[in-house]
């Protein structure tokens, strides 16, 4: 790829990242994640509180992106075939079955939203899974293909009661975890209360220009802006040693206050998310118009895409946000880089 | 007269001879009523200290003393030179060796001052007490001449130290008051002593090696100083330039007590101030490692002599950990 398509792709990147922060105020460094996984072509959940702006967010970087945008709400009585048809009775009297929200824009479908997914039960999360996986559905005796499609889920963090928590299995499935706070400035702050632009949601999302990225050539840009980067030997040492250390936390000196370390993790980061943080390293590396990843490409991404992997034990499970951020910091700053 | 007759009286004449010599000392010792302390007044003049006395030495003594009328002095009561004072039925050893009076008359009194000199004639082979003798001065009442009166001049007590003598004692093992104290040899001792001074002058020495973290000045073994020292001992080499940005790294680090990015670099900056007077070669260093270790490894490096660069970079920060200010340069690599 030539460097004039890459500079070509990260104007628009750029002008994505920029046309969104307009929108939702105060919350760059999301935005350029979520920019980094639309690149890497991952999925993306985010965590946080009622009210912060994760479905603005979320409907604003659709918007952006182009194609076909398909939302459904996670609720307790959501059932798998809720997401690939539905039926009703027609005017005529007869039933009818009409595509559900995966299968109905087909394979223009660039972005689906499941809203509150840990509110879903299990066997959604099951189908979600492999449409996440393998981008395609087997329904009415057809496969359908979705190559263009990326999931953006959202779960509130704060609400237990009648949800179903997300097996690690589909967390994997997810290239980031991004949690969404609000922000700490107090004019951005004083704006999103007294500055009526932010009032109509609907209004402001429609801010966004539309299809400023080409989301058709998404793949193929990614799968060659993954080419174009490169990656030293020294940085795949550096790389495979944080991975060492998600696993074995305690041989490289990492402590967690109250914790006992020896119990903490069960399981490390995947080969499968460590091959996401590569990649998502890799976008960041483009993003800052560098031509090879370097530690701090890895360390930008590195907290979203691998704190949700970690498993931990039972007993730590309920702090886990608070845990895994001391975990993975004590990881950034033990292993050295070269 | 018959001569058995002269011979009973020379008989009984000797006897009586005899009886009268005998009798003599006795009446020396009658012990007479004392004066009455308002016809005396006294001042004496004792030695000034009253212990270190050996045999031979001389204490002199002076006794002024003043009587009222109607007493006088009788002469001859005065203490005699040579006379041997005894107590309890032993020689004391302090002889008087010297007397010398001045006698002033006034109206009503007569005051006498006795210059006393007693000389020690006895040893022992400890320090012993002995006295200067009380003297008995006896007085005569002029007015009434068979009234003889009697009026003690108190002792001085002292102590009489041990006289060590050759053939007596062993010099090695009592001191003796002319000669120096013996001196034991200390040749041997002193060569010991100066053996392990020295031994562990060496163990302080390598302990203080050991615990300066193998440094032999203050901040000699400070991260950026070893890392100096390790990066001239290197060469211009590829291998030899990674090696040393890893030295810098790891001087980084452990400064730091974390892994040092660029991104966390204030969080450096922050909590050791110090180096921010080089925190444009830190960032331009960050930039270099990345070149070194992550960027295409065929493209030359930024630096004309990337060793000299990054020699001139430890030394600056080696200053800014000791607390200088270095001179820092605001060029690039060159």
């Amino acid at each position: 790829m030539s460097d004039r398509q890459l500079a070509d792709w990260r104007q628009h990147a750029l002008t994505l990242e920029s046309e969104v922060n307009k929108v939702v105020v105060g919350q760059s460094n999301p935005i350029r994640l979520i920019t980094i996984s639309i690149f890497a072509r991952g999925h993306v959940l985010l965590e946080g509180d009622v009210g912060v702006g994760k479905t603005t967010l979320l409907r604003a970087i659709a918007r952006g992106v182009g194609g076909a945008y398909q939302r459904i709400e996670g609720t307790i009585d959501l059932m798998p075939n809720d997401l690939v048809y539905h039926t009703y009775l027609g005017e005529d009297g007869k039933p009818h079955v009409s595509p559900g929200p995966i299968l109905e824009a087909g394979e223009d479908l660039s972005i689906f939203f499941f809203n509150e997914i840990n509110r879903a039960r299990p066997q959604v999360h099951s189908l979600l899974l492999r449409v996440m996986a393998e981008r395609t559905l087997t329904a009415f005796n057809k496969e359908h293909h979705f190559p263009h499609m990326l999931v953006f889920a959202d779960r509130n963090q704060v609400e237990k009661e009648e949800t179903f928590d997300i097996p690690s299995a589909a967390r994997d499935r997810f290239m980031m975890e991004i949690p969404i706070v609000v922000p700490a400035d107090q004019s951005i702050m004083e704006s999103l209360v007294f500055d009526t632009r932010f009032h109509n949601v609907d209004k402001l999302v429609d801010g966004v220009p539309q299809n400023i990225l080409q989301y058709k050539d998404l793949n193929g840009f990614a799968a060659q802006l993954q080419d174009s980067i490169s990656a030293s030997p020294a940085l795949r040492q550096y790389a495979l040693e944080l991975w060492k250390a998600t696993k074995k936390p305690m041989d490289y000196g990492v402590k967690v206050s109250g914790v006992d370390m020896s119990r903490l993790v069960l399981s490390g980061a995947s080969p499968r998310g460590m091959a996401m943080l590569l990649r998502a390293a890799r976008v960041n590396a483009w993003l800052n118009e560098r031509s090879a990843v370097i530690p701090d490409d890895i360390h930008a991404v590195f907290h979203e895409t691998i704190a949700h992997r970690v498993v931990f034990s039972p007993v730590y499970e309920m702090r886990r946000t608070e845990i895994a951020r001391e975990m993975l910091d004590g990881i950034v700053s033990a292993v050295a880089a070269p | 007269m018959q001569p058995s007759h002269t011979i009973q009286r020379i008989f009984i004449h000797l006897l009586s001879l005899s009886a009268l010599c005998c009798s003599q000392p006795l009446l020396a010792d009658v012990i007479l009523p004392s004066v009455d302390d308002k016809f005396i007044e006294l001042t004496v003049e004792d030695p000034t200290r009253d212990a270190g006395y050996v045999v031979g030495d001389i204490l002199n003594r002076t006794v002024t003393i003043t009587i009222k009328k109607p007493y006088e002095l009788i002469e001859e009561s005065l203490p005699i030179i040579g006379y041997e004072h005894r107590y309890k039925g032993e020689v004391s050893g302090i002889e008087l060796v010297g007397i010398d009076k001045k006698t002033t008359t006034a109206t009503d009194s007569e005051t006498h001052v006795l210059d006393l000199s007693y000389q020690v004639f006895k040893t022992h082979r400890v320090a012993k007490p002995a006295a200067l003798p009380a003297e008995i001065l006896k007085l005569r009442n002029t007015q009434n001449p068979k009234e003889i009166v009697q009026y003690r001049i108190p002792s001085f007590n002292f102590r009489i130290s041990p006289l060590s003598l050759i053939g007596q004692i062993k010099l090695a093992q009592e001191m003796y008051p002319f000669t120096p104290p013996l001196t034991l040899d200390t040749n041997k001792a002193m060569l010991h002593i100066k053996l392990l001074a020295g031994l562990l002058a060496l163990s302080m020495l390598g302990l203080l090696y050991i615990l300066g973290t193998r440094a032999w000045l203050p901040r000699m073994g400070a991260p950026f100083a070893r890392a100096y020292r390790e990066v001239k001992k290197l060469d211009d080499s590829p291998d030899g330039i990674k090696q040393a940005v890893s030295c810098v790294h790891a001087a980084m680090n452990k400064t730091a007590g974390m892994s040092l990015f660029s991104h966390n670099l204030a969080e450096l900056l922050d909590s050791k101030p110090t180096f921010k007077p080089a925190q444009y070669e830190i960032e331009k260093f960050f930039g270099f490692s990345h070149q070194v270790f992550f960027e295409d490894c065929s493209q030359p490096l930024n630096s004309v002599n990337p060793r000299a660069w990054l020699l001139t970079l430890c030394r600056h920060l080696r200053d800014c950990e000791r607390g200088l200010v270095p001179d820092i340069m605001q060029g690039d690599y060159t």
